[in-house]
């Protein structure tokens, strides 16, 4: 066999070299997050008391006043009794089966990175829509988040931040909030030109095309996008709650390397019914609001 | 995660090999290729001298605890675990070895693993008082809680390993609640070693459950918190490590047996290669050493695995006969 040369063997980089660069990355990582860490994490402190104060709140009110809240607010989004009834019952099975307390700590943290990457997601959208400059910087990003495998920036940022909810919240959201942009960005992209020449013609400033043109118009693909982020946010839980994060991904955790089959199913299950809920009820507000304004316009 | 891709590579090799023909007399042998770095280490170390000592046809497959004891016992597929920590599996490993599915090779480390709570040195040598348990309690108020300032933060064994019990036993036996402290989960051994770097970084007080030998505690200078018990294994076995335990008393940690654990097919069929993994077997002292240089470099097990076998020679030769010993010379020279 002839001698390795580069046509046989990949001419790689010497090892002592890629050796150097990864010590020194981490290295300087290290002293970024020495320098750095303490500032940041205060910046992140009002997040964590939110986040403890709304978990405290969820898990100290009796079960009832929760359960009545949760219906109030489906029936007042949905206005189904049908779909109403199904949570009720989804939500008494949680209890019964003793996944409550953890279903209440999952519900806040999704409450909170849900809220999180609709505030942060539609603007960043809308910003997206307006410039086709944005939208080549920022369509690179989002796939970065979506398929970078979430341990690689976890670990780093248990560096940062220690372990908990704020470094759960910002995996979550990571993960959980390309498909809101990328969905407000096609939702306004798509409105019918023609509508919007209208518009103009009859003198609406940018900020009035904006918000009464494209917005409503996008609504349908904003509301799908903000299934999705909902979809994702749940489906992250369990990864969350390997770097700490209390709720329904630690039982899954824990049954996962013990094998608990039926302790997992159940786990799953809850996630699973509070994934439908969540998304039901969006759902069914999209199509509401969709319908009254359709009844607006045939007016 | 590790799970399912365990199963999809171990099947996708098992298709591979079924052509295969059987090298030597000693045939395919799977091995586990753990995903820390001691174990996958010792794999890389197995599999080379089998394959150039022993003429087996080995392959590294990976694995983890749970996933690959599980499958050894109900599959009979890995062939050989490296480093399996008793306290994680004893129940599967016990069960697998009575019904004569599993054979226990020997100690993968001579000393066995060593649990217990630990504070960074760093602390003791501000604080000396910090290194037993009494001076930790007295100073319960620097360990801060992540999330809740009220309150002190232990850092307890992930949700759903062995130690998650015993760790939380001794908390019950020592108190520790009475004095502030909490446990906190940190979800995965990824977790519990990102709040070590995080403290050791900005050298903030650290308080919690670990293991060695460790890359971890290779790297960052830990002290054991001495609970002035001694190690009761008697009081450990029965009560200590049971989820049942009513009624805690506290004991230091004993030694944990880490052993190489092979399927009774490999042991009935390649008698020879089985018998190196008998004699194979590393003092902690020596493996921290190697330990560190793989982190000192980067290394994986591949690498430090040439780093052994070409420094470490009066370790090796031992544990196999003088005529394997040579062919696994000639083929590192050749390397």
């Amino acid at each position: 066999m002839a001698a390795e040369s580069w046509l046989t063997k990949f001419p790689e980089m010497e090892r002592a070299d890629l050796v150097a660069i990864r010590k020194g990355l981490d290295a300087a990582y290290r002293d970024f997050s020495r320098a750095w860490g303490e500032t940041i994490e205060a910046l992140f402190d009002p997040l964590l008391y939110f986040l403890v104060w709304f978990e405290k709140l969820l898990l100290a009110s009796p079960w009832w006043l929760v359960l009545a809240v949760v219906i109030a607010l489906v029936y007042s989004a949905s206005r189904s009794w049908k779909l109403s009834l199904g949570v009720a019952v989804a939500f008494v099975l949680i209890g019964y089966f003793g996944m409550w307390d953890n279903t209440m700590r999952t519900m806040s943290i999704i409450t909170v990175c849900t809220l999180l990457a609709i505030v942060l997601g539609i603007p960043i959208g809308i910003l997206m829509a307006r410039s086709d400059k944005m939208r080549a910087i920022v369509t690179p990003i989002l796939d970065i988040m979506q398929t970078m495998p979430a341990f690689v920036y976890l670990i780093p940022v248990v560096m940062l931040l220690g372990i908990g909810k704020v470094p759960g919240v910002i995996a979550v959201v990571i993960y959980a909030i390309p498909p809101v942009i990328r969905l407000t960005n096609l939702g306004i992209r798509l409105v019918d030109k023609e509508v919007l020449e209208a518009a103009v013609a009859y003198g609406a400033t940018p900020w009035q095309r904006l918000w009464g043109v494209q917005m409503p118009l996008a609504m349908p693909t904003i509301m799908a996008g903000i299934n999705q982020t909902i979809m994702m946010a749940l489906s992250m839980v369990v990864i969350a709650s390997m770097i700490g994060v209390k709720g329904l991904g630690q039982p899954v955790l824990k049954s996962i390397t013990n094998q608990y089959f039926t302790m997992g199913l159940f786990n799953g299950l809850a996630i699973v019914a509070l994934a439908i809920t969540f998304d039901r009820v969006s759902q069914a507000y999209a199509r509401r609001t969709q319908r009254h304004m359709e009844g607006r316009e045939d007016a | 995660m590790n799970f399912t891709r365990f199963f999809f590579i171990s099947a996708f090799f098992a298709i591979l090999a079924l052509p295969a023909a059987a090298a030597g007399n000693c045939g395919r042998v799977t091995i586990a290729d753990m995903n820390w770095n001691s174990a996958s280490l010792i794999a890389n170390i197995d599999s080379f001298i089998l394959a150039k000592g022993y003429g087996c046809d080995a392959e590294l497959v990976p694995g983890d605890t749970m996933p690959t004891g599980t499958s050894m016992v109900e599959k009979g597929e890995p062939d050989i675990a490296p480093e399996l920590w008793n306290n994680a599996l004893k129940d599967a490993i016990d069960k697998g070895v009575a019904e004569k599915r599993l054979r226990v090779a020997g100690k993968s480390l001579s000393d066995g693993g060593e649990e217990g709570f630990w504070v960074p040195q760093y602390l003791v040598d501000k604080n000396p008082s910090l290194a037993t348990i009494a001076g930790i309690k007295a100073n319960a108020k620097m360990f801060e809680h992540p999330e809740d300032p009220d309150k002190s933060g232990f850092y307890t064994c992930p949700a759903g390993w062995n130690c998650q019990i015993s760790a939380g036993n001794l908390f019950k036996a020592l108190n520790l609640a009475d004095d502030g402290f909490e446990l906190v989960d940190p979800g995965s051994g990824a977790g519990l070693s990102g709040t070590i770097a995080k403290a050791f970084a900005r050298e903030e007080p650290w308080f919690g459950y670990y293991w060695a030998p460790t890359a971890v505690l290779g790297k960052y200078k830990m002290v054991k918190v001495d609970f002035g018990t001694g190690a009761d294994e008697n009081e450990f076995m029965t009560c200590t490590s049971s989820a049942e335990c009513e009624n805690p008393k506290v004991t230091m940690y004993p030694p944990t047996l880490v052993q190489t654990v092979t399927t009774e097919g490999f042991a009935t069929r390649a008698p020879e290669a089985y018998d190196y993994l008998v004699k194979r077997s590393f003092k902690n002292a020596q493996l921290n050493e190697l330990l560190a240089w793989m982190e000192d470099n980067q290394a994986d097990g591949n690498i430090a695995m040439e780093h052994f076998l070409k420094n470490y020679e009066s370790t090796w030769t031992p544990w196999v006969s003088a005529e394997v010993a040579g062919k696994v010379k000639k083929a590192l020279a050749g390397m």
